[in-house]
């Protein structure tokens, strides 16, 4: 929807609640750069929710909300999980239906908007936890690879299913402790990133949320990449702090540690060289856009 | 079997769906009360009466009405606003349909999932429904039938509510100011406003100024 | 409560925001349902099933077909596939598995499109979870269920237990007997489902093998017209297009926290979604030539009650029997969600004995009659085949005789 269309009717706007006036006036809808470091001047896209406090999902949710490209024309598919406490709360439509099968129901989703509206670039974006991507949706999750379906996945890998009480899960890591891994996980932490690079995905990129810059570059690589050249794959590392034992202040240190050198999430990202061309140009676009704006202000 | 009544209530602890009762939706034209169809030339004065005659009517309008998505939401919203002004009656919006964390402010808005709060905190007698997708509106209605004594009204955009007590079918602008038109005349006639005095709500970007 | 609705106007309500006349796909007119289904012309057609419901497809001016083969309804979901290809469906692709087709045809539906797709036994319980999902969710897709075994070992024969799984999901469920209900009700089927006060999603039942591989002579209008498209925004509840308020909008939300408000809410949502099955009686009425169910010679006191090929048998064994002087009714049931209560209730008001033939083994079909029936003594559960078995119409003439204590030896000489 154009940003013309996201405001309020002028007969009943001074009813209608705050948050939603704010919205109206200062949400970064239309503008392609919007970034993380709107966030303070701008309205988020997310409202209270109920994560636990200082769980890593809550600030990895405020960097994608705020640096997708197209709010105003995106739609997001999620899964069962701790995730599905904020989706409520977001200022972009999304999808829950059922545990593990948002890769299917995406699949779905982008064929329709393509079909309704074939002059509109609508982005669909996946956002699920691990259990939901590697373990009971991985077919589901492979398969709209397979397919190359023109959406990104974006994995919320805190290693273990939180929602249900901390079990394990497929990107655990081997030997960790849990609910269902008594004896401590048997085998190794799945490798989903190498594995979507070779079922197809054109952009990979696996990473935690401790630095706003990165999580926005990944994110907004991997939405322009899906819309030219077909699936993307995006895994943050959002530690659940209550399941490993952790201080609600203690979720960046985890996360600054494991992408510490040998660490489980040293950035890593995979593109084909097509795709590292067009980032390039994009990365162009986008300077230029902004000397443009700033000369603009200037003048 | 006697036929059901769409009554005020508090009905039960969980009341039934009035459809689930044998009650069937108007067809274009018409309109029902209480769960009897009835034309909906006559739906206009009962309906102006039912509301003149509340102490708190109150208006929710829904997203489809508070939001300008199109331009016929803006005269709908224009429409509404007149109605209110006409009766009068106060304005507390459905903003939208999310169970609210922690909790919402059942003074200035309203919740598909427990509108019974803003009922009963408000002391709401007669209410009308617009602008609120179908579904929730059924959800919400059903729940006030529950537990509340409103009178609920429906002006729905498109088959109509049999969960209300009250309701048209197929509402667009023309019978929104139609509906302000039968309120202005029955006033005129010397029917009165039973409303007791209140301060419509007002918010701003800071928060609430009345 | 299950009441029976008085047929009104016998017409398809219509949106006013369709224009008429406007194309569809290749060059197909956008018809009036009234006048595309009651008054336009219609020639013979000699067709299997499975062609049948391709015909139909062709007219339903569909978005989204997605497909996955299972016996006996890969051919049907083959065809749609050329018409595809033809240019008559807008888009269509192979899923990997029916639950994954089924959560793909709801996330098509999320986004505001016409969604149809077809199933049968092993693949409608693999999606199981999806179907309490759509309803829940109002989503109108259109699935046809072409019955078959479920159980070990396996079966790709015809058997309608399958069907028992679906009553409760909150689907429309209606069961076909003949090509004509198939072609005419896939097409109906969209109009009532996609009705705002109903909005729910369609199993369109019928009989694997028996109805989609047997050829037979089919009345079908002209290819030149299609129906109305799906108009998302008179839904219930936001399409999710990001084109509709509210934008802050998550479908569907849990609603389950340990509280009185959350268990009420979502009771109340339940509800809902089984008043909308109430409300689609008014807008199937016009469908299904004014009632949910058809009756032959109700004034007798035998009756066979039946739905699907079921009722095909029982109208020649009520011929066979008639032979003998035997005289028998029948009740055609069509929609099995919602139920028609009360006009089962009527046909059988004066039956001393009441049969009921089905294709399963379990008898669910005589169940449902036997718990809205007084005196539901008078219902005999039967006879029954299953696992692909023909149902020969002397099975049906030997029951009743049975049921009647009347001596029969048309079976004996049956291994
Ligand atoms: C079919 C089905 N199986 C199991 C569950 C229970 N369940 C709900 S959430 C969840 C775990 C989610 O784990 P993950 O995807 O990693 O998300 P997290 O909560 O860790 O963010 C499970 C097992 C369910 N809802 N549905
Ligand atoms: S359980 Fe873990 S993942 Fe879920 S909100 Fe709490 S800290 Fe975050
Ligand atoms: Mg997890």
């Amino acid at each position: 929807m154009s940003k013309e269309k996201i405001q309020l009717s002028e007969a009943l706007e001074d009813i209608m609640p705050s948050e939603y006036q704010e919205m109206v006036a200062t949400a970064t809808f239309g503008n392609e750069d919007r970034s993380w470091k709107d966030i303070g001047s701008s309205k988020e896209l997310i409202e209270q929710h109920s994560l636990c406090a200082g769980c890593p999902e809550s600030i990895a949710f405020r960097y994608i909300l705020s640096s997708i490209p197209a709010p105003e024309d995106t739609v997001f598919v999620g899964s069962t999980g701790c995730t599905s406490l904020v989706f409520p709360m977001v200022g972009v439509q999304n999808i829950h239906s059922l545990f593990g099968n948002q890769n299917a129901v995406a699949s779905g989703l982008k064929r329709a908007l393509k079909v309704r509206f074939p002059d509109v670039n609508k982005d669909v974006i996946v956002l699920a936890g691990d259990g939901a991507t590697v373990d009971i949706g991985l077919d589901m999750t492979m398969q709209s690879w397979f397919r190359q379906e023109n959406f990104t996945t974006i994995c919320f890998d805190n290693e273990l299913y939180a929602n249900t009480g901390g079990q394990e899960s497929g990107l655990m890591q081997k030997g960790f402790v849990s609910k269902m891994a008594p004896m401590g996980k048997k085998f190794e932490k799945v490798r989903l990133p190498e594995i979507a690079f070779e079922a197809g995905c054109h952009y990979v990129a696996c990473l935690t949320v401790s630095k706003p810059n990165r999580v926005e570059k990944a994110i907004r690589n991997a939405v322009y990449v899906a819309r030219e050249f077909g699936p993307t794959y995006v895994q943050l590392y959002t530690p659940c702090i209550l399941e490993i034992g952790k201080q609600s202040m203690e979720g960046l240190d985890e996360m600054k540690d494991a992408e510490a050198i040998g660490g489980r999430f040293v950035m890593k990202e995979f593109m084909t060289d097509e795709v590292k061309e067009f980032l390039k140009e994009k990365d162009a676009e986008q300077k230029a856009r902004k000397k443009a704006a700033k000369a603009a202000v200037s003048a | 079997m006697e036929q059901y009544v769409v009554k005020p209530g508090p009905e039960a602890f969980l009341p039934p769906a009035a459809a689930s009762m044998g009650i069937v939706l108007p067809d274009p034209g018409e309109a029902h009360y209480e769960g009897r169809i009835i034309d909906e030339e006559d739906a206009y004065e009962q309906i102006a009466r039912k509301l003149l005659g509340a102490k708190v009517p109150t208006i929710f309008p829904g997203p489809l009405v508070l939001w300008k998505w199109n331009e016929k939401a803006g005269k709908k919203a224009e429409a509404i606003r007149e109605l209110a002004n006409a009766l009068p009656a106060r304005l507390i919006p459905m903003a939208d349909y999310r169970p609210k964390y922690p909790k919402i402010d059942p003074e200035v808005e309203i919740n598909p999932n427990h509108p019974n709060l803003t009922i009963w905190h408000n002391k709401i007698d007669a209410c009308i429904f617009v602008g609120v997708h179908c579904h929730q509106a059924n959800l919400a209605l059903k729940i006030i039938r529950g537990g509340t004594d409103c009178f609920t009204i429906a002006l729905c955009a498109q088959a109509g509510h049999e969960d209300a007590c009250a309701s048209f079918r197929d509402i667009n602008v023309e019978k929104i100011k139609k509906l302000t038109e039968t309120v202005k005349r029955l006033k005129s006639e010397g029917v009165e406003s039973q409303a007791l005095p209140f301060t419509q709500i007002k918010m701003t970007r800071a928060g609430r100024v009345a | 409560m299950n009441k029976k609705v008085e047929p009104k106007s016998n017409k398809i309500l219509v949106s006013e925001s369709v224009n008429l006349g406007e194309e569809g796909l290749k060059g197909q007119k956008v018809t009036d349902p009234n006048v595309m289904m009651f008054e336009s012309e219609r020639e013979p057609n000699f067709l299997t099933g499975s062609e049948v419901i391709k015909a139909a497809i062709k007219r339903a001016n569909l978005d989204v077909m997605i497909a996955y083969p299972i016996t006996p309804q890969s051919e049907a979901a083959a065809l749609i596939g050329e018409l595809f290809a033809e240019g008559y469906v807008r888009e269509y692709f192979r899923g990997e598995s029916e639950f994954a087709v089924m959560s793909q045809c709801a996330g098509a539906a999320f986004g505001g499109a016409r969604v149809f797709t077809t199933t049968a036994g092993p693949g409608t319980l693999r999606a199981m979870e999806n179907f309490p999902m759509w309803a829940g969710s109002r989503l109108p897709i259109q699935v046809c269920v072409t019955c078959r075994g479920i159980n070990s070992p396996l079966s790709i024969q015809p058997d309608t237990l399958e069907m028992a799984y679906l009553l409760e999901t909150g689907m429309l469920v209606w069961h076909a007997e003949t090509a004509q209900d198939l072609y005419d009700w896939i097409l109906g089927g969209f109009m009532v489902s996609e009705q705002p006060d109903v909005h729910l999603p369609l199993a369109l039942c019928c009989d694997g093998f028996f109805v989609t591989h047997t050829k037979d002579t089919v009345m079908l209008q002209g290819e030149e017209m299609c129906l109305p498209r799906y108009d998302p925004y008179r839904s219930p509840v936001p399409c999710m297009d990001m084109e509709c308020p509210p934008i802050r909008m998550m479908r569907d939300p849990f609603i389950m926290k340990s509280n009185y408000i959350s268990y009420m809410t979502h009771a109340s949502w339940q509800q809902e979604i089984h008043a909308a099955v109430e409300r689609s009686r008014k807008h199937t009425l016009p469908i299904m030539n004014g009632s949910l169910i058809d009756t032959e010679n109700v004034d007798r006191e035998i009756l066979i009650v039946a739905s699907g090929t079921a009722v095909s048998q029982g109208r020649e064994a009520i011929r066979l029997l008639e032979e003998e002087g035997i005289k028998v009714g029948l009740v055609k049931i069509k929609s099995i969600r919602p139920f028609p209560t009360e006009e089962v209730r009527e046909a059988t008001a004066n039956a001393k004995t009441i049969f009921v033939p089905e294709f399963n083994i379990r008898g669910w079909l005589a169940r449902e009659i036997k718990a809205i029936l007084p005196n539901n003594e008078r219902v005999i559960a039967g006879p029954h085949v299953a696992g692909g078995m023909t149902m020969p119409s002397e099975v049906i003439v030997e029951e009743i005789k049975k049921g009647l204590g009347i001596k029969s030896a048309t079976m004996d000489r049956r291994g």
